[in-house]
């Protein structure tokens, strides 16, 4: 093979392309991402500090239109079945073992739900779904590139964004494995339809390969990172970030104070 | 100008064998060099030692003298080794960063790593695509690639970094025959293109002798065999080795063993 | 399903079987298949032409979206996969998928304990798997201390102590030097010798025309070609294989230019040459 020269870069006619620089559309969804999480944990305080119900149906209400706005509604279902068994366990701890509680809805033996045990088990249930929907929102609607390039851009630096970023990568992934995993130890014999002691042996054979997978990736990982100059010194040049807006940083400072407002006025007593 | 390890003896760190050594290669820009030895002959060593990962990165102790066009590769930091010096390994999967949309920012993440202006970023990310002719990969999902596509990403991504060093541990090794080529053509290309010296570790001989211009055989660490590809691919000693020969020359052996001479008719057939 | 009396493999069929990944992928597509008991199948194509979903429909790893694959003409898919598992054996393209156990020993155990198997029964299998793939006196060495090659080996040598009348290899070939190669193929003809159906996904197109006594060529979810090694690589059928993205090994497209009929493999060759310049 001739040595060749190195050739020269070709004068730069194409520039960075839209799919890189992509605008995702709606007002909720342009939002910054600091600001969407914001609300986020704005609405998380309210829906535990307020008591009674008005705080997580104001929420509530806020997520249903947020949900709906863009279209996330679905998504959302799937969470919220996710959680579901969750849900059905404190509904039944609520329902039959509400200490103090003394108005039983009706009697099977020596089983006696109540019903302040419905109302606060529904209760209960309904801020575990509406905090985490709130949450489940703001992930939703942010896709990971631009968290983490809004992070990049506020100074974290590019090890924590790596981290943030393989993080949530890593839990589908994970997921994934684990089904493969799982196949493979099935297609030895390993019981995973059968009685439940014989399941719980079942975790050692699952759990090892994915630790030792992982593992046995980190090293491969590692150096292909060094590869591609991770540890350079210096500021990561960012491709593209979110914008963020004078008006957005003024939400998230009045975000900011009404959080800090609601804890005040709850741990003082003013919210009774 | 030249990739030269001299006298170079490696152990892995808390291991009292010697992986790979003594050993002296000589890696040439716009040469393609190939590597082939039975499994834990020290292939995958010679690619980490050679590239300076080791033991810049995953430690251990190495002796003699690594040096990248002059420069001694233990004074060099691991993003100055991957400036000079690419390397690539077996699975696309574990190579790719994982937190990028699309295959042109996963390309780009080298140079922006090295802070590089945007405009440099851009410019770098289609020349490296252009290289190996998959600029209409660049919109698409780096983690839904096939096997081909994904490790031609994966070489793209080292090639954005403009390396005059390339070094390969066995790219095509969990690919299909049209992955393969895929991926055998890319390296061609990007050796013309970019006029880099490739060093190729492979266990398909066929490959090798499609694209290597130099080969040597590793034996436990050491170089048993080493000259002009064709030669090293025809030699008898590579069975021992533990190395399939090429089908061409495995067939002509046959042939010969049965006691049958190779007329020219036969031996253009095995072309 | 009782459990298998270890010599006789069922019958193998895949009626009509369609499935589609949750993706939307349609990785079969109203395949149809019959193998017989005892036969050494090689099912080749690229990667994508749905050889692997293939093979995880016989262990109920995957259930057909419609059509049925039957065993001894019977249905399986009232069978857990666990319970197939003993009819079925399947080793894996990636080791590290399976691959759990503290030692070799315990990893190569795993399968028959699952199968109900003990003591000097148990011990005399696992000898056997790991002489097979060339790893006896490994006992006691951690898989992942093996270099990635030799976990594959590991990995089908856990099936393999298993003694599944049917024997399935995914990709046996890939990331193996030429002793590992040597040694699939040896274990292959071993198991066939024991009148045991064995099954391999392969894109290695040499491994399959010497090793296996029939080819089955897949793409796009469907057979394309059926057939003997000779049969699938004969030069007639080389527009449908290129069709599939996959070459015809060097013996045959030798002995095609030489006009010497179909050899798909080095030995045939060989004979073609001496009987014609006799």
């Amino acid at each position: 093979m001739p040595r060749t020269r190195r050739p020269a870069l070709p004068p730069v006619d194409r520039g960075l392309p839209d799919y890189v620089t992509r605008r995702t559309s709606g007002f909720y969804r342009e939002l910054n991402p600091a600001t969407k999480l914001a609300l986020a944990a704005l609405e998380v305080v309210v829906v535990f500090a307020v008591p009674g119900w008005l705080g997580p149906l104001v929420v509530l209400a806020i997520v249903a239109g947020v949900a709906a706005a863009t279209r996330t509604g679905r998504e959302l279902a799937v969470i919220g079945l996710a959680a579901s068994p969750l849900v059905i366990s404190i509904m039944v701890v609520n329902l039959f073992v509400l200490p103090g509680a003394a108005d039983p809805i009706f009697h099977a033996g020596p089983i006696a739900p109540t019903w302040s045990g419905l109302w606060f088990g529904l209760l209960t249930s309904t801020r575990l779904l509406t905090f985490s929907s709130a949450v489940a929102l703001a992930y939703l609607t942010t896709p990971v590139d631009d968290l983490l390039a809004d992070m990049s851009r506020r100074g974290l630096g590019r090890r924590g964004v790596f981290v943030v970023g393989a993080s949530v990568q890593m839990v589908p992934r994970t997921i994934e494995r684990v089904g493969e995993i799982m196949d493979a130890q099935r297609a030895r014999g390993m019981d995973t339809e059968g009685r439940i002691w014989r399941r719980a042996r079942a975790v050692v054979p699952l759990a090892a390969p994915v630790v030792f997978g992982a593992l046995t990736e980190v090293e491969e990982r590692t150096m292909a990172l060094e590869a591609r100059a991770f540890t350079a010194p210096g500021r990561q040049t960012l491709l593209r970030a979110p914008a963020d807006r004078a008006s957005e940083r003024a939400l998230r400072w009045l975000a900011l104070i009404a959080l800090v407002a609601v804890l005040v006025a709850r741990v003082s007593g003013r919210l009774g | 100008m030249s990739l030269d390890l001299a006298a170079v003896r490696y152990r892995y760190a808390g291991s009292m064998s010697v992986a790979l050594g003594p050993l002296d290669l000589s890696l040439e820009p716009g040469q393609v060099v190939g590597v082939a030895g039975a499994n834990e002959s020290g292939k995958t060593t010679l690619c980490l030692a050679a590239s300076g990962m080791a033991p810049a990165v995953v430690g251990g102790h190495l002796d003699g003298a690594v040096e990248i066009d002059g420069v001694a590769a233990s004074t060099l930091r691991p993003h100055e080794l991957a400036q000079r010096c690419g390397l690539l390994f077996q699975r696309a999967a574990t190579q790719l960063t994982h937190t990028t949309a699309t295959v042109f920012e996963e390309v780009g993440f080298g140079p922006c790593n090295l802070s590089l202006a945007r405009d440099d970023v851009v410019a770098r990310v289609w020349w490296a695509l252009a290289a190996l002719g998959i600029e209409d990969l660049a919109p698409r999902d780096p983690t839904r690639l096939s096997g081909g596509q994904g490790q031609l990403v994966a070489l793209a991504a080292v090639l954005a970094l403009r390396p005059k060093y390339l070094i390969l541990d066995e790219p095509t090794s969990e690919l299909d025959p049209a992955g393969t080529g895929l991926v055998a053509d890319g390296l061609v290309r990007a050796a013309r293109e970019t006029g880099a010296g490739i060093l190729l570790v492979e266990h398909k001989t066929d490959v090798l002798a499609r694209i290597a211009d130099r080969m040597i055989v590793l034996d436990r660490g050491g170089v048993a065999l080493a000259g002009p590809a064709a030669a090293v691919l025809g030699d008898d000693r590579l069975v021992e080795l533990g190395v399939e020969p090429p089908a061409r020359v495995r067939l002509a052996r046959d042939l010969r063993a049965a006691g049958l001479d190779l007329t020219p008719d036969l031996a253009g057939a095995l072309e | 399903m009782t459990a298998p009396d270890r010599t006789s493999a069922p019958a193998i069929e895949f009626d009509g079987v369609t499935f589609t990944y949750a993706g939307g992928t349609r990785a079969l597509d109203g395949l149809d298949l019959r193998i017989e008991p005892g036969e050494t199948v090689a099912i080749v194509g690229q990667n994508g032409s749905g050889k692997s979903t293939l093979v995880k429909h016989l262990n109920g790893l995957l259930r057909p979206d419609s059509g049925r694959v039957l065993l001894d003409g019977r249905d399986v898919r009232p069978v857990h996969a666990a319970r197939l598992a003993a009819l079925a054996g399947l080793a894996f393209q990636n080791p590290d998928r399976q691959l759990f156990a503290g030692n070799v020993r315990s990893e190569v155990e795993f399968g028959p304990r699952n199968l109900g198997v003990r003591g000097r029964d148990l011990d005399a299998r696992v000898g056997a798997a790991l002489e097979a793939v060339g790893l006896a006196g490994e006992l006691e060495t951690n898989a992942y201390d093996m270099g990635y090659s030799r976990r594959k080996l590991l990995a089908i040598a856990s099936v393999l102590a298993m003694r599944t009348p049917i024997l399935i290899l995914d990709e046996p070939t890939t990331g193996q030097d030429a002793r590992g190669v040597a040694l699939v193929g040896g274990l292959v003809e071993a198991a066939a010798a024991e009148g045991r159906t064995v099954i391999a996904v392969s894109h290695d197109m040499r491994f399959a025309a010497e090793r296996f006594g029939r080819v089955v060529v897949m793409r796009a979810g469907r057979v394309v070609v059926d057939g003997t090694p000779a049969e699938v690589f004969a030069e007639k059928r080389w527009p449908e294989l290129r069709a599939a993205n996959l070459e015809p090994p060097l013996p045959a497209v030798a002995g095609a230019r030489l006009g010497l009929g179909s050899t798909p493999t080095d030995a045939a060759l060989v004979a073609a040459v001496r009987a014609r310049n006799r």
